[in-house]
């Protein structure tokens, strides 16, 4: 053993060592940027690039600019012809036949048919495919049977290709929102041999996608970023812009200092302590967000199954204290339906009355909050939300003298805590998926997997479904007045307190970037004037 | 020596095998799962995600095929058994989060990045720590010990997110010299994250160091040598350092491995797509796979890191013997 | 020369095993860094028992119109986004994060020693297995345990303890075992084994007092490394419940916007890295001053 001596071990590690520099040395990076890139962060991995399957709002930024659906959205969000040039709706509502454009190419120069559409939607469905966002299309007839293995002919389902250009759509009852579910990823057109051919997931991939959008996917590098590059073929005005890179950042405060050296163009969050510190910033800019924020009470508990006590916690908060608190251009409500969508009422709704709130207090059996149980109010982790928690913990202190206790848990267990057995006072957010006030409505109804609330009311479920098959807007209006009424005047099960807001940072040099409510992230505009 | 290894390797697989079992056991029991989002999933939807990843099976005990009295598919018709026997095929399965990828992928992209990552501060680490902890120790009880110490100890005083906004605050902002994050490929990426990873080994590596040179500097050959009248920097160097650093050796193994995974805060700052933060990521995504997946990886790294440093440590110290 | 000698014939003249701390404490107090940083701990101690008496302001006394003002006389550390003082929260935060720090190491330390004399002094068969646990516990994701711990126990401080026990244990238990590995060799351990004494009177008389130092030198580096896991699980959002702050999650309430209100961490951090420094300096000159084998330098 003796042979092993020192020296030799260290001329051994010595070489291991260079061998291991001169391995991971790379040439120094180039610093010739392609002058017509576009730079902007997403907040995390694209969880997938296959629209049957994406469900959250990253995989989103990535996936409306490589692909477009029949229809799609205006800066205000009015529904415009897309793939689709026109359509046809029945007399009852029941049937959609969808025109398409005829000059429409896949990025591999294959055309685009109405067969693309049946197939997508047939994946969307298939059980196999366990898709999250399936129950998009269960207004179609038979779709959910499809869905749920109670039928296993697709061709019973109410979605059929007349011809290679026209597609035709039968529902169950008329939907008033039917339309604007075509401007949603999970509904665009597959391409049946692609998918088949390299299979699921491998046929995401740059090497292998095929796509109609105004990008191609060029590259993805997992974790790190995704390169967009303009489509020679799509059947619009072209992109101004050749690539476009997508930086995964986790870490908002990095993005922002990235953004501020100069390394990306755009970044869409900005930490909620410094928006107001960019408010004045030349580069900021603020739209509205389809985005309601709300504290929701479980009505099976004490003591919020008193109407009274939840119509006291509701009046006894000044909603404008939080949004001068977040500064990010939020809009106090009392309403629930969003500015920006049919139906926004900001009238309706308990407003800010300290005297009527200790009296119902007083009323429900707990003069100046004397008996009144200790609960606590929950939020899952995140900054924002604790600013909030602490904040409304304070107005209730103040105003009704009640003592909350305030619990936060990690955002899984808090989801599982609220869906299994809710705690009597919570908070939760909730984003429009389509811009029509049945989105947003719907969530309270006693058949509604989303109400955490456990309110049910009859009255409520009845006007929603009227909403939802009623085709004259002013008819629908008056129909979700009394249904708002019913939910934050006269029952409360919720508390709503402010209409979410995007803040943006873009660099001046950039044009053609417009914020739109559903904060859809469109590419095909930005032009770069360095 | 081989058979030493080997012999190393199978030991570690009952220990594997029961962490593996653990790490599964208390996942599943720790609420909230893949598919749990805010938006509620129909009840006949969420059943056919189930069934695709075979989450419809109970996690460890099948009662329903207790009450079919097949007794075999008790334990056979479970999650964990269905996990398991892929493990054994070296399947590690696809991730529930990141729809389109299996964890191999993953590990496969993001482990080189974390590596080379903890490449670079290791060796800031060996080259800072190692001087450091010499000149304390020479040096004992000196004003030169004092500084060379409190140098090494400032890398451990601070939370690693409060360093790596110091770094950013101080050399992008003010300075602009480096990038604030980003992984380009350049130097230039590298300096700031290195640093920040690597304060704390500097720290680790330097109090040793200082410690088992100052017993060593007692030891009755180093007295001897300096009665023979050698040159003292020779005397240090050759007999002193050299056998100080096995202790430094030692500790290198899980030292390393704990870079190289340990990195979330750094990785997460400084948006570099290495592996180290997907044991955060993957817990609070419970990306369950993933969760097992990159687990292993560090048992694994842990346990090749420390057969390593017995082999050199072997290699340095004849008086070892590897049985 | 003179000094050394001096040392000799003192230790003489009083019990071997008192002298032994003597020579210890004495040896400390020539440390300046130990020195100075056991003040500034007995100091921070003290203030975080009279915090209440020491704070201008509550901690939780919401003042909106005062929101994110930068340090000035009133609020000497300025205020936060909610217009709480930031210098009450800081001295609040002392007392959470020492009690954290204090506590932690102290449970960690009690199951880490016990768990490793126990591995240590047994040996053979039942050592392998207890360490290949520890192995095990090592590489296990910390993080699930202290989600699932939080679920059980509730968010409150309880499950914090709890879960950073749990977490940092385990390294205890290794110094430990190492310590009573080298102990267990010494002729007068083997010799008290050989005549047949009791195994319980071996650890509590011979092994534990003999290895009581680096105990406490391990006792003075779990405490900020405690420190420093709790204010890690703040910045992942796993750490203490509003109202209450700890140093770490005010500095990580800050960390955000580090660059527009660099006082919102400035203090807090400033706070962690003296401590954390004075306990760290701390210990590496007790553990230079009990170890006998430096005893001539």
């Amino acid at each position: 053993m003796k042979k092993y001596s020192w020296t030799r071990v260290s001329w051994i590690a010595v070489i291991l060592l260079m061998a291991g520099l001169i391995f991971y040395a790379k040439p120094w990076s180039k610093k010739s940027l392609p002058v017509n890139e576009f730079r902007f962060v997403i907040a995390s991995e694209p969880p997938t690039l296959d629209w049957s399957l994406a469900t959250d709002n990253v995989s989103a930024d990535i996936i409306f600019n490589l692909m477009e659906g029949l229809v799609q959205y205006d800066a205000d969000l009015n529904v415009q012809p897309a793939l689709a040039e026109k359509w046809d709706i029945s007399k009852d509502g029941l049937r959609y036949t969808f025109y398409l454009k005829k000059d429409v190419v896949w990025s591999d120069g294959n055309p685009l048919t109405a067969y693309d559409f049946v197939y997508g939607w047939q994946r969307l469905l298939d059980p196999k495919t366990a898709s999250e966002y399936a129950y998009f299309l269960f207004d179609v007839k038979n779709a959910q049977d499809y869905n749920s293995k109670k039928l296993s002919d697709f061709n019973q389902v109410g979605v059929h290709a007349k011809d290679d250009h026209t597609l035709v759509v039968d529902l169950w009852h008329p939907a008033s929102y039917f339309l604007t579910l075509h401007a949603f990823w999970a509904t665009f057109p597959l391409r049946k041999d692609i998918v088949e051919k390299f299979g699921s997931p491998q046929w995401t991939e740059p090497a292998t996608i095929v796509t109609c959008g105004p990008f191609k996917l060029k590259a993805w590098e997992h974790d790190y970023k995704v390169i967009l590059e303009a489509n020679p073929l799509y059947y619009g005005a072209k992109p101004k812009i050749q690539t476009a890179t997508a930086y995964i950042i986790n870490e908002d405060s990095t993005a922002l200092s990235l953004y501020e050296t100069g390394k990306v163009d755009l970044i869409r969050r900005i930490p909620p302590l410094l928006i107001a510190r960019y408010k004045n910033h030349p580069d900021h800019r603020s739209g509205p967000f389809l985005r309601g924020y709300y504290y929701g009470m479980n009505v099976l508990k004490k003591p919020f199954s008193d109407v009274r006590v939840r119509k006291a916690f509701s009046m006894a908060i000044d909603r404008t204290q939080l949004t001068a608190l977040l500064q990010g251009n939020q809009i106090p409500t009392t309403s629930w339906v969003p500015k920006g969508m049919l139906g926004y009422e900001p009238e309706v709704g308990l407003k800010f009355d300290l005297d009527k709130a200790r009296l119902l207090l007083a009323q429900a059996g707990y003069p100046n909050a004397r008996g009144f149980p200790q609960i606590n109010m929950a939020y899952d982790t995140r900054d924002d939300n604790k600013v909030i928690a602490e904040n409304l913990q304070q107005q209730w202190k103040q105003n009704l003298n009640i003592d909350l206790g305030i619990e936060n848990q990690e955002w899984k267990v808090y989801i599982k805590q609220l869906q299994t057995d809710a705690p009597p006072l919570w908070r939760l957010g909730w984003g429009a998926d389509f811009p029509d006030p049945d989105n947003f409505l719907n969530l309270f109804t006693s058949y509604s997997g989303n109400n955490l609330t456990r309110w049910k009311n009859k009255s409520y479920d009845a006007f929603i479904e009227a909403g939802a098959k009623e085709q004259e807007p002013s008819k629908r209006l008056a129909i979700y007045h009394k249904a708002q009424k019913i939910l934050t005047e006269e029952e409360v099960p919720i508390i709503p307190l402010f209409i979410d807001a995007q803040n943006v940072l873009i660099k001046p040099y950039i044009t053609g970037y417009s914020l739109n409510a559903m904060a859809i992230n469109i590419l095909k505009n930005v032009e770069i004037h360095k | 020596m081989l058979l030493f290894i080997l012999k190393r390797l199978f030991i570690s697989i009952p220990v594997i095998f029961i962490l593996a079992t653990l790490t599964f056991c208390i996942m599943r029991v720790t609420p909230g799962g893949p598919f749990d989002k805010d938006k509620a999933i129909p009840p006949e939807i969420k059943a056919n995600i189930e069934a695709k990843y075979h989450l419809d099976k109970p996690p460890f005990i099948n009662t329903p095929a207790f009450h079919e009295k097949k007794w075999i598919n008790i334990l056979t018709e479970t999650q964990y058994f269905y996990y398991m026997k892929g493990l054994a095929r070296g399947d590690l399965g696809p991730s529930y989060k990141y729809l389109g990828r299996s964890v191999t992928d993953i590990i496969r992209d993001s482990l080189p990045v974390s590596v080379e990552l903890g490449f670079y501060a290791a060796l800031l680490a060996f080259l800072l720590g190692v001087p450091l902890g010499i000149l304390a120790a020479y040096k004992h009880n000196t004003w030169i010990d004092n500084a060379a110490m409190f140098t090494a100890i400032s890398g451990i005083t601070l939370p690693s997110f409060l360093v790596a906004a110091l770094l950013i605050y101080i050399f992008s902002i003010k300075m602009g010299w480096l990038p604030a994050g980003l992984w380009d490929g350049g130097w230039e990426y590298k300096v700031l994250p290195t640093i920040a990873l690597g304060l704390r080994p500097v720290a680790i590596i330097a109090r040793l160091m200082r410690t088992s040179m100052l017993d060593v500097i007692k030891a009755d050959y180093v007295r001897t040598a300096r009665a023979k009248g050698l040159n003292e920097v020779w005397v240090i160097l050759k007999h002193v350092v050299k056998n100080s650093l096995i202790p430094v050796i030692t500790i290198s193994g899980p030292l390393i491995a704990g870079i190289i995974t340990g990195s979330f805060v750094i990785e997460h700052v400084f948006a570099i797509p290495g592996i180290a933060k997907h044991f955060i990521l993957a817990v609070t995504n419970r990306d369950y796979t993933l969760i097992m997946g990159v687990t292993l990886v560090y048992a694994v790294l842990l346990i090749i890191a420390n057969i390593l440093v017995d082999v050199f440590y072997a290699l340095v110290d004849p008086r070892i013997k590897l049985s | 020369m003179n000094e050394v000698t001096q040392k000799k014939s003192n230790s003489r003249s009083s019990s071997p095993a008192s002298s032994l701390w003597q020579d210890a404490w004495k040896r400390l107090f020539k440390n300046k860094a130990a020195v100075i940083s056991l003040f500034y701990i007995i100091g921070i101690i003290l203030v975080a028992i009279f915090a209440d008496v020491l704070a201008p302001f509550s901690y939780e006394v919401q003042s909106p119109e005062n929101r994110l003002a930068f340090p000035n006389t009133t609020y000497w550390m300025g205020t936060d986004i909610l217009g709480r003082d930031l210098f009450s929260r800081v001295i609040y935060g002392t007392r959470m994060s020492m009690s954290v720090g204090i506590i932690i190491a102290f449970c960690s330390l009690i199951v880490g020693t016990i768990y490793g004399s126990l591995s240590g002094y047994a040996g053979g068969q039942l050592d392998n297995i207890l360490m290949r646990v520890v192995d095990i516990l090592y590489t296990f994701p910390s993080l699930l345990l202290i989600i699932l711990i939080r679920v059980i126990f509730g968010p409150g401080l309880f499950g914090i303890f709890l879960a950073l026990t749990i977490v940092e244990w385990v390294s205890v238990s290794r110094i430990v075992r190492g310590q009573i590995l080298q102990v267990k060799e010494m002729a007068y351990v083997e010799a008290a084994r050989a005549v047949g004494v009791k195994h319980q009177i071996i650890i509590a008389r011979h092994i534990l007092p003999n290895i009581l130092g680096p105990i406490i030198v391990t006792l003075t580096f779990e405490i900020p490394a405690a420190i420093l896991s709790e204010s890690f699980l703040s910045f992942i959002g796993l750490g203490l419940q509003p109202p209450f702050s700890s140093w770490g999650s005010l500095a990580n309430d800050g960390f955000q916007a580090f660059k527009s209100y660099p006082y919102l961490i400035f203090f807090p951090g400033m706070a962690i890295f003296l401590t954390v420094l004075a306990f760290n300096l701390l210990g590496d000159g007790l553990r230079d001053a009990l170890d006998p084998k430096l005893k001539n330098t």
